[in-house]
């Protein structure tokens, strides 16, 4: 399972205007398994699948993610007075690959 | 990648504006009045306003003065014209470049009268005529919308202002280059423009020009190479070139204004359009794609869109991380215009063509949108 490596502020501020929006970078592409696994964040997920390269978006009330399927990175934008929100996302992330690994990261 | 947000900036700039930055670096610089390093000849700024003058139809070439680009350019045109907001009419069209001056500059600031567009981005001359009072003084007017890519009937609207005795100040940051422009035709007290899009200069040039009539304030004073001893100035000796300027952005926009002439902006125009018709019926076929614009309203290298289902900003996205192109999406720093258009708070997809864009690149698009179409219809 992909790890967060990275987490930078997005450039694209006006494509997210009011949000706080970042990228987390990833040690390897993203595939089919990780983006559906996304889900346990929580929120409405859609996932278009009969794309060549499938794009994904997870949203609830205060932040969303998207990406695309093959990428080694993805966005996470949360509005300004939950930012606590990058945290647990990074928290699902590192636990998943944790998991996946046979085990809690060290 | 490929690039179709050239309403932003222009990329690639053509090859002799990127050797013009080079030769840049292995020239004396411009002695703009502080030295004598180029007696005898005109130097690069002389020679971009002369060119600045061809292409845009300026006579008084000497009231163009250089500037970081249109924003810059708009907050010291409508400072040094001094006319508070509330007496300036707007068009819903308008950038920011224009608003936020105008709602925040501590002189002039409050409410401008906005003039609505239609769901095209056309702004009616009679509708602009009707909001004129006995309290207006001037009108601002974007030349070509860069969310919609309407062109806006000058001549017409320039004789309304003069009818009323009014500034007509044109904004032809998006025109420049790829659409004919003609401020001495239009009767265009003050224009301002940016020197990065398709005028082809690069990032961080611009200016504005003032008829010599009209009164004008500098907002900003200090060196400009001549008469140093002066500490003061009356209203007649303004100078409004102060500070060192930008000497490579002069470079880089007197190169792509000699790319420009040379091939003549009504051929640009008229390529562009080509290339914009065959992107509008493409487009035009895709059930799940709105259009903001028509070929009939809409001449413009600038074309608005969404699909429906998917938000502009995630459209944006799909093209540019699953299929390399980069557009723009979101207001496009022109708030007023959406409610006009209906394109809600998320704003549109925008892709916006250049003279260095090919048609292979243009068929790569239309291949994506396709497939987006696709899984817009059977999934959304």
């Amino acid at each position: 399972m992909a790890k967060v490596t990275s987490v930078v502020e997005s450039r694209e501020r006006c494509a997210e205007a009011g949000w706080f929006a970042y990228d987390l970078l990833l040690d390897q592409p993203m595939d089919r398994a990780f983006i559906r696994s996304l889900k346990g964040i929580g929120g409405s997920f859609v996932f278009l699948e009969m794309l060549k390269n499938p794009f994904f978006k997870l949203e609830a009330d205060h932040y969303l993610l998207k990406g695309v399927q093959g990428n080694d990175f993805f966005r996470l934008a949360m509005h300004g007075d939950h930012l606590q929100e990058l945290e647990r996302v990074k928290t699902y992330l590192s636990e998943l690959a944790g998991e996946s690994a046979g085990g809690p990261e060290p | 990648m490929i690039y179709l947000n050239n309403a932003a900036t222009t990329w690639p700039k053509p090859q002799c504006v990127q050797n013009a930055c080079i030769d840049f670096f292995h020239q004396l610089p411009a002695g703009q009045f502080r030295s004598s390093v180029d007696t005898g000849k005109t130097d690069v700024f002389e020679n971009c306003q002369k060119k600045l003058g061809m292409l845009l139809g300026i006579r008084e070439t000497e009231r163009i003065h250089f500037t970081s680009g249109s924003t810059e350019a708009f907050n010291k045109l409508l400072y040094g014209l001094g006319i508070p907001a509330s007496q300036i009419i707007v068009t819903a069209t308008e950038h920011n470049s224009v608003l936020r001056p105008l709602y925040n500059i501590p002189s002039i600031q409050g409410k401008p009268v906005i003039v609505p567009c239609n769901g095209n981005g056309r702004v009616l001359p009679e509708e602009l005529e009707k909001c004129i009072t006995p309290a207006t003084r001037a009108v601002v007017v974007n030349h070509c919308s860069n969310v919609t890519g309407c062109i806006q009937d000058m001549e017409k609207i320039g004789r309304i202002a003069k009818e009323h005795h009014l500034l007509l100040i044109a904004d032809i940051s998006q025109s420049a280059g790829c659409i004919p422009v003609d401020v001495d035709g239009w009767m265009a007290d003050a224009v301002a423009f940016t020197g990065h899009k398709s005028l082809f200069g690069i990032q961080g040039s611009g200016g504005y020009y003032v008829r010599s009539a009209v009164p004008f304030r500098p907002m900003m004073f200090g060196g400009s190479g001549r008469d140093s001893s002066r500490l003061i100035y009356q209203e007649e000796n303004y100078e409004y070139d102060t500070g060192t300027q930008n000497g490579i952005g002069v470079a880089a926009l007197d190169a792509g204004l000699t790319y420009l002439l040379e091939k003549g902006v009504e051929t640009i125009h008229r390529e562009e359009q080509e290339k914009m018709r065959w992107l509008y019926e493409k487009l035009a076929c895709l059930e799940s794609v709105i259009l903001y614009g028509n070929l009939e309203e809409n001449k413009g290298p600038v074309l608005s869109f969404r699909v429906k289902g998917i938000e502009a900003s995630d459209t944006a996205y799909i093209l540019q991380n699953g299929y390399g192109i980069v557009t723009r999406a979101g207001l496009h720093c022109a708030p007023l215009i959406h409610p006009w258009l209906g394109s809600g708070r998320g704003g549109t997809v925008r892709i916006s063509i250049s003279d260095q864009n090919t048609w292979e690149e243009l068929e790569q698009f239309a291949a994506a949108m396709e497939e987006i179409d696709r899984m817009a219809a059977a999934e959304l």
